[in-house]
């Protein structure tokens, strides 16, 4: 067991956040704000990252990356979380949308697909969750029917994010065998978004507007070259899909990064001479190291070409709630004037605790909700019965 | 960064596991905490006779020269046990700051007994009214001491007694018959002692004499960090067994036409555990590594673990017991044997507001009147 980064990922890290400091705009919120300008940054952002050959970091050469190990991976993931993640909706494929198609993927999709996203071009966004399968993902109604050019795809996908932004592409899980059981007969399509019969309609959300979609795919012609991996296999491929994804975003170092607030707020405001202010963000120091320790761990498995599954749903258990957390301790340490914000000049912290704490409400539910993660550690993990 | 298990570590581990379940199954965790010392002679030969005591002293001395890391690893496969012994104990409160500070000619009296198992060491601070504020802890005369210390493990079968003063740690050897002990009646666990020092003779631990007031209590806290980080990966071996038991008992167990462990409210619980668990283990690691590797920098490792574990294990005391439903209240069932040391542990080790103190300061929070 070793504990540090080595020389050069601390470098890395150093020089990144120099990057960061440098080309962040001072409006820069994050994403789902009410500001025109976030999507076009995050294109810009993305394209001067690929300049540095800092975008595709991990990915092998062959397909356009830097060929850089986990743990440089992770550096990034951290530094960029942390900014409220300046690359936008673009992660999505850097984390586990790209692997899935280096993973699964022919030669001919790979050379298609993986160059743009490895230069930042590129939006994708994933149509998984339908009004009616959210948790219960595998009852998913949406039909791709066999077709003389391929799939024709009929059905609705909701909280698909950045399919506004607009989205070039989808990843699109959908049924491809209506008489097969539930986790069989579904196939992953790569669906181009400009495709006739595809509308987006926007759900505005607590955290501003636009931050998820509804798409309706009405008799969408998809050709038979962009399925991905085998027909009716496509379970499988969400579910290491999944797992990349859980493990690829760094959320504890947005929650380390916050707490960091916190704590000069607190000395500046002379609340830290408060034992139960020193307890309560200690406290979540402490579980913050503990979310950290528990995302490495998933990583060094991977680094050793291990889907860790359990490893990465235990992971996400912790760091979800603890972004949930802070800001919530947030909102208590700054009391009422913590409700303002960014845009009222009274706002402490320029009302980034409060935007924190909405942006939050749904971390427990994406991805799979904490209910779902503790199943798969229940069944996979501790091997326990079935549930009725 | 990597924070799978080197060869060597994993060797020790299943080795330590190995022994744990072939020498020291159940049965015989039940007779050693009858026999009213815990300490199995038998069994403490067979760890000697591993290396186990020497584990982390220098191989000058005949230990073999590894860090607190592989302490953890294998105080975690004894946790799983639980075997009762005062392996950990004599290395992190007696063996180790002897290494750590003691003089050259003290390392050579010490260390080669402490490490081959023919010597038990153990540390005395704990005084009658004393919380926390180990710098009130008083010396009274040197070379000689007096007084009167609390909570002492093992004390009555040690042959080095370091003891904890104002001025830092000291050296008392048990050819001196220099202390008296009395068992306390205390719920859980391990055999503690209050005990009283009497015109003790005693020497300065290290080459320079007693410690002025500053350095004195910074040196016993090293060793009570180091001890604790020991003892939590101890803890987490123990609630890993918790954790095997309540597995076994919510599939096995049938109401309502099924195993309970089918009902997410039960499985929940289960998973709490194993999440608290891998905490738990990887910051006890983390602390412990940081000893080895940045031992000028373990305030914040030590702090978050110990901050971290003083909540989690009992959390994970209060699954076990709840999944188990009455039964794991029936001492006739295994896990009391588990979940008493937990609680031992967490109140003993984790629990101390220090903790949370030290991790307040390393994170930067100031004390300063704005």
């Amino acid at each position: 067991m070793d504990f540090h980064f080595d020389a050069a990922d601390e470098r890395f890290r150093d020089e990144l956040r120099a990057f960061v400091d440098a080309t962040l705009p001072g409006w820069w919120r994050g994403m789902f704000v009410d500001d025109p300008r976030a999507i076009p940054f995050t294109r810009e952002f993305c394209r001067e990252l690929a300049a540095r050959d800092w975008l595709a970091l991990a990915w092998p050469p062959e397909h356009g990356g830097a060929g850089a190990s986990a743990w440089t991976q992770t550096v990034l993931r951290e530094e960029m979380w942390a900014a409220e993640e300046p690359r936008g909706p673009q992660y999505m494929n850097l984390n586990y949308i790209g692997p899935l198609l280096m993973r699964y993927g022919s030669d001919e999709q790979r050379s298609r697909f993986l160059p743009p996203m490895a230069r930042g071009e590129v939006i994708w966004c994933q149509g998984f969750s339908e009004p009616d399968a959210g948790s219960d993902l595998a009852s998913l109604r949406t039909r791709a029917r066999p077709h003389d050019r391929g799939f024709v795809v009929d059905g609705t996908k909701i909280w698909t994010s950045y399919a506004d932004s607009p989205a070039d592409w989808c990843l699109l899980l959908a049924r491809s065998d209506p008489g097969a059981t539930r986790h069989e007969g579904i196939s992953v399509l790569l669906v181009d978004m400009t495709t006739t019969g595809i509308t987006v309609r926007p759900i505005d959300t607590m955290a501003g507007p636009h931050e998820f979609n509804e798409v309706t795919f009405d008799g969408v012609v998809v050709p038979g070259d962009c399925l991905l991996g085998q027909p009716g296999r496509g379970w499988e491929l969400v579910s290491a899909g999944l797992t990349f994804e859980r493990v690829g975003i760094a959320r504890y170092a947005r929650a380390a990064r916050v707490l960091e607030h916190l704590v000069a707020y607190a000395n500046e405001s002379g609340r830290s001479r408060e034992p139960i202010v020193r307890a309560r963000l200690a406290g979540l120091r402490a579980r913050c190291e503990a979310a950290r320790l528990l995302a490495y761990r998933a990583v060094s498995l991977q680094a050793r070409g291990i889907v860790p599954t359990v490893e990465a749903s235990t992971a996400r258990i912790h760091a979800t709630q603890l972004e949930q957390e802070v800001s919530h301790a947030g909102l208590e340490l700054l009391g009422p004037l913590g409700l303002l914000r960014s845009a009222d000049p009274a706002a402490p912290l320029a009302g980034e605790v409060q935007r924190h704490f909405v942006r939050n409400i749904p971390t427990t539910v994406a991805a799979g909700t904490l209910e779902i993660q503790k199943n798969i550690v229940a069944r996979r993990g501790l091997g326990l019965p079935r549930e009725p | 960064m990597d924070l799978t298990r080197t060869d060597e570590q994993a060797i020790l581990a299943d080795t330590a596991a190995a022994f744990v379940s072939r020498e020291c199954p159940l049965a015989r965790v039940r007779t050693i905490e009858a026999s009213g010392d815990w300490h199995d002679p038998t069994l403490w030969t067979a760890m000697a006779d591993l290396g186990w005591c020497g584990l982390a002293l220098p191989t000058e001395y005949g230990g073999a020269g590894q860090g607190l890391l592989d302490v953890a690893v294998l105080a975690e496969q004894l946790g799983r046990g639980p075997v009762p012994s005062p392996l950990l104990e004599s290395t992190t409160l007696a063996a180790l700051p002897i290494a750590w500070m003691g003089s050259p000619a003290q390392r050579r009296r010490f260390l080669p007994a402490l490490a081959s198992g023919r010597a038990i060491g153990t540390c005395a601070v704990f005084e009658p009214g004393m919380s926390d504020a180990w710098s009130d802890v008083a010396r009274r005369g040197a070379p000689r001491l007096d007084g009167h210390k609390l909570l002492v493990p093992w004390a009555n079968i040690a042959d080095v007694l370091l003891v904890a003063t104002a001025t830092g740690l000291w050296v008392v050897d048990r050819d001196n018959r220099s202390w008296a002990c009395e068992r306390h009646d205390a719920f859980a666990g391990t055999p503690l002692f209050a005990v009283t020092l009497d015109d003790a003779q005693a020497e300065p631990l290290g080459p320079f004499g007693p410690a002025d007031d500053v350095a004195g209590p910074e040196t016993t806290r090293r060793v009570l960090d180091a001890t604790a980080v020991v003892q939590l990966a101890y803890a987490v071996g123990a609630a890993e067994a918790c954790l095997d038991l309540a597995v076994r008992h919510a599939s096995e167990r049938e109401q309502f036409g099924r195993p309970i462990g089918a009902f997410q409210a039960v499985a929940h619980r289960c998973v709490d555990m194993r999440t608290d668990i891998d905490a738990c283990r990887y910051l006890a690691y983390r602390a412990a590594w940081a000893f080895d590797c940045e031992p000028h920098d373990t305030t914040l490792a030590v702090a978050a673990a110990l901050t971290y574990a003083a909540d989690a294990l009992r959390r994970i005391f209060v699954h076990a017991h709840q999944v188990h439903g009455a039964s794991g209240f029936s001492t006739e069932q295994d896990l009391h044997l588990f979940t008493r040391r937990l609680t031992e542990l967490e109140i003993r080790f984790a629990t101390s507001p220090r903790h949370q103190e030290q991790l307040a300061r390393a994170m930067g929070m100031t004390t300063d009147t704005a």
